[in-house]
């Protein structure tokens, strides 16, 4: 902080992943952080005593960010959360650094899914399964996807723009279709009820008790721990390995080449990039990321319907790209967790204002106008278990905040949230002269 | 690229059009002998299919040629057109819009409905006070969300679309689960028998009715304000130094084109899209069937919009009628998923749709 | 979140690796723990004070404590989480934003008027039930969430779902009922959850779709003297289970089946379906689809001039087509099939009791038959509990054991249930079949209403065919995946 950060002496150093001394020990702090979280702490974690801070919102009921600490139905979203790090980091490569947008992500990790189930699940009379150990059927599911992502490609390459995001968009529809044939249901099992997807344990080679049971609870170390415990570590750890791997990319020549392609891909052309090449190999990268985050998802789902891969799921990961701020990997982190978390964040929020409608001041007058009751109040979002036809439930007012707070989030800051972080980073460095 | 290249890349992909048309022309003609009436009735949906499609795919070019942005929530929009339709058309009272009476808030009367008209009649005044209401409502959205994005990459604005597409379809399906919302147009459920096969008046009502829109939109676009349009689409800095006010021709383009997605959400309540008549969630999915048609003929081509509409409708309809023995292996269902192939197997051949403007890269 | 260096990943995989050597105790937590010992916090209920305990009641219910000290306050009553001093908590986990929400928001409200009625009678072991409503938005991660939530370990929980939205959903938490001991009421009515490896926890209520089908084909061939039946269904547990007790009936009453297909998943043009269905001139129909995929086949073949009698399963008729172009047609043609009486077609002690509560308590709700699922799932909620509180042990262990020896009493609205013996001794063999009668439909009525009509009239109820009876239950009739 007392250094000048911006002085670097030698190539190597700039172009570090954690130049600065201060990135190191953030980046120390936060992977400490991570693995801390499924554990409780006795005074952080846990709904706050003091009176004066339960009636502030979201806060009153436990700081919402140490909420996340603790065995408790968040610890299922940030594993959620994580496993779309790895895929929205996937689609960071192809949309970000190698600007080809592409909305059928959603495609991929279903790809990815059934790949890693027909390696990893058991057969039954009606869907193929090998039982395979994780150590084939994780990797093989981010190669089969890979490999699909190669076939796709030659097309892709020819299309630019909106014309290859709709196309994109084609393949989430055609998967769905696919999964619903005769023969797709032989690996994606039935349209309604899906099929049962491996389990996240670590084992030698098909044998009945796993090396290391990550589905089952139990203990590590001595300290006993739920299944949702052990699975968060274990896709931590996975995510840690993909964030490494995806960082670092930027730095190798084939990044370099992307992002040209990105930025004016004929000039690359003429400087020797070869725009087909690397446009497969941004392709079946990013394929692969999708794959393995698609077996994870699906592992950690347990059972699910090929209908589950759709389009919302596709849209979810451009948001998170865009909410982020493409192109960087720590933004698609914040936008990831962000992006997932932003539900039950908007759930609470109107949870509070339905409690508050009964109370007294300006916030519950708000509420009074914008809510209606079980008759007789007219308000555009009611609060009643059933809805005649025209206000809107409080359900649905949860859907359409989301969609607006996406809208919001672009009018006001369509650098994403790196860009907010950006701006806020600054400020504090130019403190006080932040004018 | 020497001419010579040019040429060939040329009848390559002509080849390749030639290798695919031709059989396909040889197992249409051979229907058309086997079953008339059939492949006749074959036919006519798929005008009218097509016609739909068309009048949607309208609303995304115009969209798109004057704003440069893809509408995603065109689907959106069309249901809530086809809602206001059922609104004007048969409710004493109009939903959603509150208003002050006696210190409550009460809905407001239909005063289509108090008029008493003859039906057709009644359904008419709807029909177009429904598609003012559905401008109005591309108006709005365009002020509020598309307005502040001027200058941002076009990528943003696409996912700001498919934010609205959320919450606007949210908004609609309210309003249409607890109680189907029938548009009751004067041709429901009429038609008349080509041998055992059903047509239905609303096939030929679609295909009027996307003739009317083309005509429209070519007689617009010759008019001061489509000229104004159409310089906007081509450069805009330039437009603004001619003084033309891209604000509002801006809100022009999403106007029309909501209220087109309007005319084309009507049109998906009926034969040969749906049934029932009425309008149910699925409404709102039919812009992303229409998707592939903008794409096929080129996100900035009326023309392309058009013909487009036609040949993935066409696709769609003929082979769901006609491939129908092969249901276990195309998986069923396989009609919904027609256009999307289509669609790849058309850009694989022009890569800008067919009458798309290539873009022309420069270093 | 960045990693630091490069030697991370060598410590991270050293690190698995230590994990896996550290031994592992295997999941050995012992299903039914006597809950007495597992909450030292919680001491079996004290004999009294239902009433001393402000802080945990709901602010707007004082009317609702009970006038009388109920006598029977066992003072060793049994439990563990979700139940606290003088609440009981039970679950929903609904779809009241996806497609289901008009349908399941319905269901909801009738479970809120129970119990309602029930808290003010008094509750259940003393104690208040209270509803604890969340939504799935008919989404598999959200309803693994949502469960997780309500399945926390302590006063919060829940003792019971009494509705599970979706067929995927309830099936991805199959494992982790088993798990926690919990019971979930789900809305589906496929023939497998009567299987004990599958449905161990799962309270399936009424008829399932096998039975469904073959009772509604012999209806049919016996009144409109049938020869040969078409079968349109989806692909799917659910259409294929319907689909293969049509196929029983079919054969077990002689009939020829034309035509054998399956329907698109989403809407969207059906002609091949309808193409090929009327060219096959059945005499009946049987589909097993959901309402918009069936007035497109419906609809289509109707115009196309196929004259056959139809019926469906219970999803794939919603009474809100008759508000379409469609309603003619469903008058001549279709009969309804359900599993229970609907609103008003009956004398029985529980319509009465339905049409009066919902009347008094949500005099301006919206007419329609699912107020009486609501109705009966918290019937089997409440009864299972009452019979847990009887037995003196409202854990969960306790619940589900009086779940496998209750008997369930619907008071008329559809055949008494009981889950205890042999499958094939206690499935419901018995539907009910309503005729259309779209003058009969009051598109804008309210509960109040007592001329208000969904167009059905019952024409058979409770009926058992003889396919039906003669079935042998040895697993579901469809094996999904």
């Amino acid at each position: 902080m007392f250094r000048r950060p911006n002085l670097y002496t030698s190539y190597e150093t700039e172009t570090q992943v954690l130049p600065t001394f201060t990135k190191k020990v953030i980046a120390v702090f936060a992977v400490i952080a991570l693995f801390l979280m499924p554990f409780d702490f006795p005074i952080i974690s846990g709904p706050t005593e003091l009176p004066i801070l339960r009636s502030i919102p979201l806060i009153g009921d436990g700081l919402p960010f140490f909420r996340f600490l603790g065995d408790a139905a968040w610890l299922r979203y940030m594993s959620d959360a994580m496993i779309i790090v790895i895929a929205a980091l996937g689609l960071n490569i192809l949309t970000g650094m190698a600007g080809q947008v592409s909305l059928g992500h959603a495609f991929f990790l279903g790809v990815g899914a059934y790949t890693g189930a027909f390696l990893g699940g058991h057969a039954t009379d009606s869907v193929y399964g090998h039982g395979l150990p994780m150590w084939i059927w994780l990797p093989g599911a981010g190669v089969g996807a890979a490999l699909v992502g190669i076939i796709v490609s030659p097309v892709a390459v020819r299309l630019r723009g909106l014309y290859l995001a709709i196309v994109t968009l084609g393949l989430v529809f055609l998967g769905i279709h696919m999964g619903n044939t005769d023969w797709g249901r032989k690996f994606a099992g039935d349209p309604s009820l899906g099929r049962s997807f491996p389990e996240m344990d670590v084992r030698v080679w098909k044998e009945e008790t796993p090396l290391v049971s990550i589905s089952e609870k139990g203990s590590w170390f001595g300290v006993e721990m739920s299944s949702n415990q052990k699975e968060f570590l274990f896709v931590a750890v996975v995510m840690l390995v993909f964030i490494f791997f995806a960082v670092n990319i930027k730095r190798t020549r084939t990044g370099r080449a992307l992002q040209a392609i990105r930025d004016r891909d004929i000039a690359a052309e003429v400087m020797g990039v070869a725009e087909f090449k690397y446009k497969l190999i941004a392709f079946a990268t990013s394929s692969f990321f999708a794959g393995v985050a698609g077996a994870l998802y699906a592992s950690h789902i347990g059972k699910m319907p090929a209908a589950q891969f759709n389009l919302i799921l596709s849209i979810e990961f451009i948001a998170i790209l865009l909410i982020g701020g493409a192109g960087t990997v720590a933004g698609t982190i914040m936008g990831s967790f962000f992006v997932i978390l932003l539900p039950e964040l908007v759930k609470d929020f109107s949870d509070w204002l339905a409690d508050r409608a009964e109370g007294e001041g300006i916030v519950a007058t708000v509420s009074e106008v914008i809510l209606s009751g079980n008759q007789g109040d007219f308000g555009p979002i009611s609060t009643a278990t059933q809805t005649p036809n025209y206000p809107l439930s409080i359900y649905d007012l949860n859907i359409v905040l989301y969609g607006v707070l996406i809208i919001v989030f672009l009018i006001f800051e369509p650098l994403g949230l790196y860009g907010i972080w950006v701006k806020v980073r600054n400020y504090w460095k130019r403190w006080p002269f932040s004018y | 690229m020497s001419s010579a290249q040019a040429k060939r890349r040329i009848s390559n992909g002509a080849a390749f059009m030639i290798a695919v048309m031709v059989p396909i022309t040889i197992f249409l003609i051979v229907q058309l002998f086997s079953d008339p009436a059939v492949f006749l009735t074959t036919i006519l949906k798929s005008l009218a299919m097509g016609s739909t499609y068309a009048i949607i795919a309208l609303g995304f070019v115009l969209i798109f040629k004057a704003t440069e942005v893809v509408n995603f929530s065109q689907g959106a929009l069309a249901m809530i057109g086809a809602l206001f339709i059922s609104f004007l058309v048969a409710d004493e009272t109009i939903p959603i819009i509150p208003w002050w009476r006696d210190g409550n808030l009460v809905p407001i009367r239909n005063p289509i409905y108090d008029l008493g008209l003859p039906s057709w009649l009644a359904w008419g005044l709807s029909f177009v006070v429904a598609l003012f209401f559905a401008a109005l409502i591309g108006l709005f959205l365009e002020r509020v969300a598309i307005r502040p994005m001027i200058g941002q990459p076009l990528f943003s604005v696409a996912v700001i679309t498919l934010g609205l597409e959320i919450a606007l379809r949210i908004m609609a399906n309210d309003s249409s689960k607890l109680k189907l919302r029938n548009t009751n147009t004067p041709w429901s459920g009429k038609g008349f028998n080509i041998g055992d096969n059903f047509l239905y008046w609303s096939f030929f009502a679609a295909m009027i009715a996307a003739a009317i829109c083309v005509v429209a939109v070519f007689l617009f676009y010759r008019s001061k304000l489509g000229i104004a349009m159409r310089a906007v689409a081509r450069d805009q800095e330039a437009a603004m130094a001619q003084g033309i006010p891209i604000g509002r021709v801006f809100a022009i383009a999403w106007g029309a084109g909501a209220a087109l997605a309007a005319v084309g959400g009507l049109f998906a309540t009926e034969p040969p899209i749906k049934q029932t008549g009425a309008v149910d969630a699925e409404t709102s999915l039919v812009a992303f069937r229409a998707l592939p048609a903008v794409i096929l003929g080129g996100l900035d081509s009326v023309q392309g919009a058009i013909l487009g509409g036609l040949i993935v409708g066409s696709a769609e309809i003929f082979a769901g009628q006609y491939l129908s023995g092969y249901n276990s292996v195309l998986g069923s269902g396989y009609p919904l998923v027609v256009p999307y192939v289509v669609m790849i197997i058309g850009l694989i051949v022009k890569p800008y749709g067919l009458f798309g403007t290539e873009e022309i890269r420069r270093v | 979140m960045k990693k630091v260096t490069k030697g991370f990943a060598p410590l991270v995989a050293l690190a698995l690796v230590a994990a896996a050597c550290g031994g592992d105790d295997a999941a050995d937590e012992p299903a039914d723990a006597p809950a007495a010992a597992d909450e030292p916090a919680d001491e079996p209920a004290a004999a009294d004070e239902p009433a001393d305990e402000p802080a945990d009641e709901p602010a707007d219910e004082p009317a609702d404590e009970p006038a009388e000290e109920p006598a029977e306050e066992p003072a060793e009553l049994l439990f563990d989480y979700g139940v606290s001093d003088d609440t009981i908590r039970v679950g929903m986990n609904a779809d009241l934003s996806g497609p289901f929400a008009s349908l399941v928001s319905q269901i909801v409200e009738g479970q809120e008027v129970y119990w309602e009625m029930v808290n003010e009678m008094g509750g259940v072991a003393g104690r208040e039930v209270e509803l604890v409503i969340l939504d799935n938005a008919y989404d598999v991660p959200t309803h693994l969430a949502n469960y997780e939530e309500m399945r926390v370990e302590d006063e919060s929980g829940v003792v019971f779902f009494t509705e599970s939205t979706g067929s995927p959903h309830t099936a991805a938490t199959v494992d982790m009922l088993a798990e926690d001991n919990l019971l979930a009421i789900p809305l589906t009515w496929y023939s497998g959850w009567a299987d004990p490896d599958l449905g161990a926890n799962v309270v399936e209520i009424n008829a399932n779709y096998c039975i469904e089908s073959m009772n509604g084909v012999e209806y049919l061939a016996d009144t409109f003297d049938a020869e040969t039946i078409a079968i349109v269904s989806l692909a799917g547990e659910y259409g294929q289970d319907g689909a293969s007790g049509a196929k029983l009936a079919a054969e077990a009453l002689g009939l020829e089946i034309v035509y054998d297909g399956e329907g698109a998943i989403a809407g969207g043009d059906q002609t091949p379906i309808v193409t090929e269905l009327v060219a096959a001139q059945p005499d009946i129909v049987w589909m097993t689809t959901t309402p918009t995929t069936f007035a497109e086949i419906f609809g289509g073949s109707v115009a196309q001039g196929l004259q056959a009698q139809w019926s469906g399963n219970n999803p794939t008729y919603s009474y809100l087509l008759l508000n379409t172009a469609l309603a003619d047609a469903l008058s001549a043609y279709y009969t309804q099939s359900g599993y229970t009486a609907l609103w008003g077609q009956n004398d029985s002690e529980g319509m009465a009791l339905v049409v009066s509560e919902m009347q008094k308590r949500r005099p301006d709700a919206i007419f329609s038959d699912s107020y009486i699922r609501g109705f009966l799932e918290a019937m089997t909620a409440h009864q299972i509990l009452e019979a847990a509180a009887d037995a003196g042990d409202i854990s969960r262990a306790g619940i589900l054991e009086a779940f496998q020896s209750a008997e369930i009493d619907f008071m008329g609205l559809a055949p008494n249930q009981t889950w205890s013996g042999d499958p094939n001794d206690y499935i419901v063999r018995e539907t009910y079949l309503y005729d259309i009668d779209a003058s009969n439909f009051t598109p804008d009525a309210t509960v109040s209403d007592n001329d208000g009509g969904t167009g059905n009239v019952l024409v058979a109820g409770p009926y058992a065919g003889s396919a039906a009876e003669a079935y042998v239950w040895d697993g579901p009739c469809f094996v999904a995946g």
